[in-house]
């Protein structure tokens, strides 16, 4: 119960707020806030975030360009999708098929080129600062809109390492699957799924045992915010490993075989029928974290034959079947790697390679109140950077927080207390949401 | 427009100050308050911009963050935050493209048009036409908005009454702000000052400084005005036994009565002292983050001498996990982060460990505080007297612990001045003061703070001190020949990154010598130079020939050979306002859960000591005992103070700052993690735990992505200090749901408590005479029964080498993971007996005994199962699972 000084003269009582509106409210203020009109009803109620780790070549998937000179263009031929006037490569035909459905960004650009520090720009709308870690997106949905008690409000498939908690602190963050789901499998999760060989009934017995041995502190719970939290924790943990809600959330295969198939059998496929199980369940928010992309050699054959069909099948499932469950509208979906390649390729094996190039590069966006079918931003004719004006990804992150109702002119306070925007710069962009 | 206005500016402030002083106070009274003296339109007064002008913007909520204060300014207009950058904001002001003050026809002004209107105003409607706010900031522009180009100093903000004491709540007190300015002028300027309470809860004070109670209890409520910030105590009983009243408590040390004194005047009586148990568990993890082992615990039971506890207070001081523990405190609050300091030395990831071992050593031998501070504040890479080539002979000495040589063994630790995000001297600057004075400056980087008197000149000046020294990833310039001889002699074949650090640590297992980085001083003050060349070059590398420590005048550096050294030596200074203070308090905190100032590391004018007389006894001891650590924590630790009972009383139940009860704290991530380690393991085990700390979480050097093995989640999850910000905020110990789910149900506590050979639960298998049931994986079973069918079918018509190959392999599988087709014995040996292994349990988790009721219901939970193990597998998760067990108390 520290008292923090800010910079700006607020003082403010740290206090520990526990349960539904962790976010520090109180049920009674956020129905005052609620009346009064201050919480937005917002388009989306979840997103899902999918970061193609490594940086995939925008040349080679969804800003190709087919004019440019040999050197530039690549191997891949574009094709039409089912938007008139929109191409995207010849290895994603199934996404072709659903591109109604997402909204692409092209000539995005920043300038950071190492993967941690492009990863961490992507993952939070903020260029990284030596002096504060910013927090990601999942944990600021999960501190302003917080999942039910049964269930983390926060997945990470299988880990997200750049979307830290930041100075938000450690409980908003995610809760880490560990690993992917394999298909037709049960799936356990790091301290979710009750382990091989205990009963049901054993964790009841043991549960009762506990209430009845954990009575150091009996009659002054209330009284002391650390031991009323771990109260409040331990009942809500109990409840996450034994309510079905939670348990089902997790277990794929409970899904049709119809509704699972084409998500394919890749763990990124296997993933993406996880994320949309997982929101479905009320989870606020997952990422799906996929590596591969950093083709610096092979670039062609690597992305035709591992990358790309992957991302074809799981991307285009998990869109239509978000869809299907009538859950595309309220989930808000932001697909990207931490920059593009170099649209020159590079001479380091027989085929050729591309680098890191955060100058161009591109993002897709769905769900919520995203207009699909569309493509917002350009690049130049050999996509070495943006046409006119460039997106940045502090816009972009402005338009997933304004797309989940968030308002990303917030201000939180670090932990000592100096007052901070949620992302610095960017505003939403007005095609996409508006 | 500017011009005209300086020249005016000149002539005017000779007539203010005149006009001041003469007709309105005569001498050694006290001037009546501006909202008095222009409460009408008429006198000669001229306002003043430092003392009146600039407090009224501020007063205004002009400058606040959200209006003209924000670094961009709001609706082309911008002033300072907080209003202390005097220049700039009458520059502002007065900004020939944007005048926000028309001197020709003072009521045009937009300074006074805008705030005064509803609707052409953003910030609304600031004050009334014909307030005394009105006439103060008229008068300033009628008179030719005059600019004092030299500041006065404000000697003394006195604020009355020095205490502000209530008896109820809802009561209203005044205070009053009086400004003694150099010129010997007093001034009532409580309308002028800003006014907040550091707990809204015990009083609330409104912009006029009345204040009003709240709760029972005690807080500050703070003022300031021009550079200085005023707290003043204010405090409302809490029963009614509160000062003649109290009853007589008698006190055992310095530290209990320091403390008594003050729960003296708020009527609160202290907690019981705690039982040996609780004062054992506690001690133990407190001084040594290590929980006593079982035998200890009743050991220390049956000790009948008087003198048992600070015997046993002595006795932890001097074991390896003391060491560990405090070297990981002070690892802390120096940053020690593997992340920032990857490429210090080869190989790339030892510095971090590098630094621990080194302050390690001298926690070990307890070495002075302010010579282990000397070693890292005045850091280099070289020994004194040491050449270049010298130096990375030795540093490979290290690598390969030759003759037993170890980083501990250097003079100093140079790594602190490595770290990447405190290259530059104004992080440099923010960090130092955050390790080694418990002080936030980072406020003054760009604004004057709001609660301390450090201004943004004076964070500068103070920055200074810290470009003189450089990380470079090879030798200082003067060793530049010697550094070329070896790499003449290292052969690298242009190798570079990776490859180059993995062939150097090859050359060194050689015996080889290969570059090391160097961390050296390289203050070069420069002589006069015009503006111009000023601007090429940053602060970083100038060389400065002149610093300020905070609230010093300036020291001279052109003849200084480490810039470092006099800021060490302020250091030691008995006067230095922090030094002392910032380690004593800290120690408090980590002991009581909250400091006698807290944050601990936030030490301004604005956050003062809960206990004044108290903070200054152990600053004043620590420095009379020439910085000697463990007399801090013998002098805490002995006290009854620390000894009490967290069993709240009739009075004291909401006390969280006057330190009259325990409060339960929950344990640091590293004591958790090996708490349920030593928790969960058998007898044998926990007896190698205290000695051997090197494996251990409360012994992991650096912090940062690089977290070694499988500690790093559930470190994190606890909030391990993660050493990147510069506040002792960095830790956590506050709880949160991944937490509790890590102690329920995650796989490494379950692999813990389910763990063989050294496990709790497979020695008690054993002594029930249970072969433990081994849980075989599933993937294994298949393999079995796959190789069970095979050697079946073998067995009819296979050869006999085909038999024999089999068999091994199954043999094998066994060895590794025991046979599927074994029985559980489930006969259990009647002789023992449960209730000592229930006993054991209690013991070795929440260190203590179970009472009767506990017992019994342990028992029936034991009886009732039918697989004995299975149910002290049950009673070991749910006593981990207690509040008791993650909680000190």
């Amino acid at each position: 119960m520290a008292i923090h000084q800010t910079c700006d003269g607020v003082r403010r009582r740290d206090v520990l707020k526990i349960g539904a509106f962790g976010a520090g409210l109180t049920l009674a203020q956020y129905m005052r806030l609620a009346e009064a009109g201050d919480v937005k009803a917002a388009p989306a109620k979840a997103g899902i975030f999918i970061h193609l780790a490594g940086g995939p070549s925008h040349m080679d998937t969804f800003d190709l360009k087919p004019d440019a000179p040999k050197e530039y263009r690549g191997l891949f031929s574009p094709i039409a999708t089912n938007v008139a006037g929109i191409q995207i490569s010849e290895h994603l035909p199934k996404l072709a098929q659903c591109a109604d459905k997402f909204a692409i960004l092209r000539g995005v650009s920043h300038t950071l080129a190492a993967h941690r520090l492009g990863s961490e720009y992507v993952n939070t709308g903020t260029r990284p600062v030596a002096s504060l870690e910013y927090p990601g997106y999942g944990a600021v949905v999960s501190r302003e809109m917080p999942s039910g008690d049964d269930i983390p409000s926060f997945v990470a498939i299988p880990r997200n390492p750049h979307q830290k908690p930041g100075f938000l602190g450690v409980r908003y963050a995610p809760l880490n699957t560990g690993s992917t789901p394999r298909p037709g499998q049960p799936f356990n999760v790091r301290g979710i799924s009750i382990g091989d060989g205990v009963s049901m009934t054993e964790v009841e017995r043991r549960k009762n045992l506990l209430q009845d041995l954990d009575v150091a502190f009996k009659g002054y719970e209330q009284e002391d915010q650390l031991l009323a939290g771990l109260d409040k924790f331990s009942e809500q943990a109990h409840t996450i490993m034994t309510s079905s809600r939670s348990r089902e959330a997790f277990d794929i295969t409970k899904e049709s075989p119809a509704f699972a198939a084409p998500f394919g059998e890749s763990p990124f496929g296997q993933s993406c029928l996880l994320a949309s199980r997982l929101v479905e369940s009320g989870v606020r928010f997952v990422t799906i974290s996929s590596g591969g992309w950093d083709t610096h050699q092979d670039n062609f054959t690597r992305l035709k034959e591992r990358q790309l069909p992957p991302l074809d099948e799981g991307l285009s499932a998990l869109f239509k079947g978000l869809a299907e469950k009538g859950l595309l509208e309220s989930t808000a979906v932001f697909v990207t790697g931490e920059f593009g390649r170099t649209p020159k390729i590079n001479s380091r094996s027989a085929e050729g390679g591309r680098d890191h190039y955060p100058r161009c590069m591109f993002m897709l966006m769905a769900g919520g109140g995203i207009r699909g079918g569309q493509v917002v931003g350009a690049s130049d004719d050999k996509a070495t950077g943006p046409d006119s004006d460039a997106i940045t990804p502090d816009d972009a992150a402005a338009t997933f927080y304004h797309n989940l109702g968030i308002d990303y002119t917030k201000e939180y306070q670090s932990s000592i207390g100096r007052p901070i925007t949620i992302i610095r710069d960017g505003a939403a962009i007005k095609e996409l949401v508006g | 427009m500017i011009q005209q206005n300086a020249r005016r500016v000149v002539s005017w402030s000779c007539v203010v100050l005149s006009a001041l002083v003469a007709p309105i106070a005569a001498a050694g009274e006290i001037l009546a308050p501006i909202s008095q003296r222009f409460a009408s339109q008429g006198g000669d007064e001229t306002p003043s911009f430092q003392k009146h002008v600039v407090p009224l913007l501020g007063r205004l909520g002009c400058n606040g963050r959200a209006c003209h204060g924000s670094f961009q300014g709001k609706g082309g207009f911008r002033l300072s935050l907080f209003g202390y950058d005097f220049k700039a904001d009458f520059l502002a002001l007065t900004d020939e493209e944007n005048a926000r003050i028309d001197l020709d026809s003072p009521l045009d002004s937009l300074i006074i048009h805008k705030p005064t209107s509803e609707d052409e105003h953003d910030g609304g409607k600031r004050y009334d036409v014909g307030s005394w706010n009105y006439h103060v900031i008229h008068r300033w522009i009628k008179d030719g908005a005059p600019f004092e180009r030299q500041l006065e100093k404000l000697v003394e903000l006195r604020v009355e009454p020095t205490e502000v004491r209530f008896d109820r709540q809802g009561q209203i007190i005044q205070v009053r702000a009086i400004a003694v300015w150099e010129s010997g002028i007093e001034e009532d300027v409580t309308p002028l000052c800003r006014f907040s309470t550091n707990d809204s809860e015990v009083a609330t004070v409104d912009k006029d400084g009345r204040v009003v109670s709240g709760v029972a209890g005690d807080t500050h409520i703070v003022a300031a005005y021009d550079k200085a910030v005023v707290a003043v105590p204010t405090i409302c009983p809490v029963t009614d036994k509160a000062g003649d009243r109290y009853p007589k408590i008698v006190t055992k040390t310095v530290v209990d009565r320091l403390v008594v004194e003050k729960l003296r005047k708020l009527g609160l009586l202290p907690s019981e002292i705690c039982t040996d148990e609780e004062f054992l568990r506690r001690v133990s993890l407190d001084l040594t983050g290590t929980l006593p082992k079982p035998k200890d615990v009743r050991e220390f039971l049956l000790d009948t001498r008087n003198d048992k506890r600070a015997q046993k207070i002595e006795q932890l001081l001097n074991s390896p996990a003391y060491a560990a523990w405090w070297t990981t405190k002070l690892c802390d609050f120096t940053g020690n982060n593997s992340d920032q300091t990857q490429n210090a030395t080869y190989p790339r990831t030892a510095s971090p460990q590098y630094w621990y071992d080194w302050i390690y050593r001298r926690v070990e031998e307890n070495v002075a505080y302010d010579e282990l501070v000397a070693g890292i504040v005045l850091g280099k890479s070289r020994n004194e007297g040491e050449s270049y080539t010298q130096y990375c002979e030795s540093m490979g000495d290290i690598y390969s612990a030759n003759d037993g040589a170890t980083f501990a063994d250097r003079e100093t630790m140079p790594f602190y001045w490595a770290r990447r995000d405190f290259r530059q001297a104004p992080e440099r600057a923010i960090s130092f003061a955050h390790s080694f004075l418990g002080v936030r400056i980072q406020c003054a980087q760009c604004h004057k703070h709001p609660f301390d008197q450090w201004s943004k000149n004076d964070f500068d000046e103070f920055s200074k001190f810290f470009g003189g020294v450089t990380a470079s990833n090879r030798s200082a310039p003067d060793a530049n020949k010697e550094y070329q001889a070896i790499m003449a002699k290292v052969d690298t074949d242009g190798l570079r990154g990776g490859q180059l650090r993995r062939k150097y640590e090859q050359l060194m297992k050689e015996g080889g010598v290969v570059p090391f980085p160097e961390v050296y001083v390289n203050h070069r003050p420069r002589p006069d130079t015009d503006d111009k060349s000023k601007k090429k070059r940053p602060v970083r590398n100038a060389g400065a020939k002149s610093a300020s420590l905070l609230g010093r005048e300036a020291t001279d550096l052109s003849r200084i050979v480490d810039p470092r050294q006099p800021v060490m030596d302020w250091l030691r200074d008995a006067d230095n306002p922090y030094f002392s203070k910032a380690f004593v308090n800290r120690l408090w905190a980590a002991y009581f859960g909250v400091g006698i100032v807290d944050p601990p590391d936030d030490m301004s004018l604005a956050n003062p000591p809960s206990n004044r007389a108290l903070l200054e006894h152990l600053a004043t001891g620590f420095i009379e005992h020439e910085f000697d650590m463990k007399w801090v924590h013998r002098e805490i630790l002995n006290s009854e103070t620390y000894q009490r009972s967290w069993r709240p009383n009739d009075t004291n139940l909401h006390d969280r700052r006057n330190f009259s009860r325990a409060l339960p704290r929950r344990l640091p991530a590293e004591v958790v993690y090996d708490a349920i380690h030593q928790a969960t393991g058998s007898d044998e085990y926990v007896n190698r735990w205290r000695v051997e700390v090197g494996d251990r979480a409360i012994a992991i050097a650096g912090s940062g992505t690089r977290m070694r093995g499988n500690a790093s989640y559930a470190l994190s999850v606890f909030g391990r200090n993660t050493r990147e910000s510069s506040c002792d905020c960095d830790r956590s110990e506050t709880p949160n749901l991944l937490q509790t789910i890590y102690l329920q149900n995650d796989e490494d506590v379950i692999k813990l408590i389910d763990r063989r050979g050294d496990g709790w639960l497979s020695q008690v298998a054993k002594q029930l005479g249970v072969i433990q049931k081994k849980k075989i994986p599933a993937n294994i079973i298949t393999q079995f029964e796959r190789l069970d069918t095979s050697i079946k079918r073998i067995a009819k018509n296979g050869s006999k080498e085909q038999r024999r190959k089999l068999t091994a392999r199954r043999k094998s599988l066994v060895k590794r993971y025991g046979d599927p087709n074994d029985v559980l014995e489930v006969e259990v040996n009647e002789k023992v007996d449960l209730r000592k292994i229930i006993e054991d349990a209690y013991l070795r988790t929440v260190s203590r005994t179970p009472q009767k009721s506990e017992m019994d219901r342990s028992l029936q939970y034991i009886n009732e199962g039918d697989d004995k193990v299975e149910s002290f597998r049950g009673l070991v998760w749910a006593l981990i699972n207690t509040k008791e067990f993650v909680v000190n108390h």
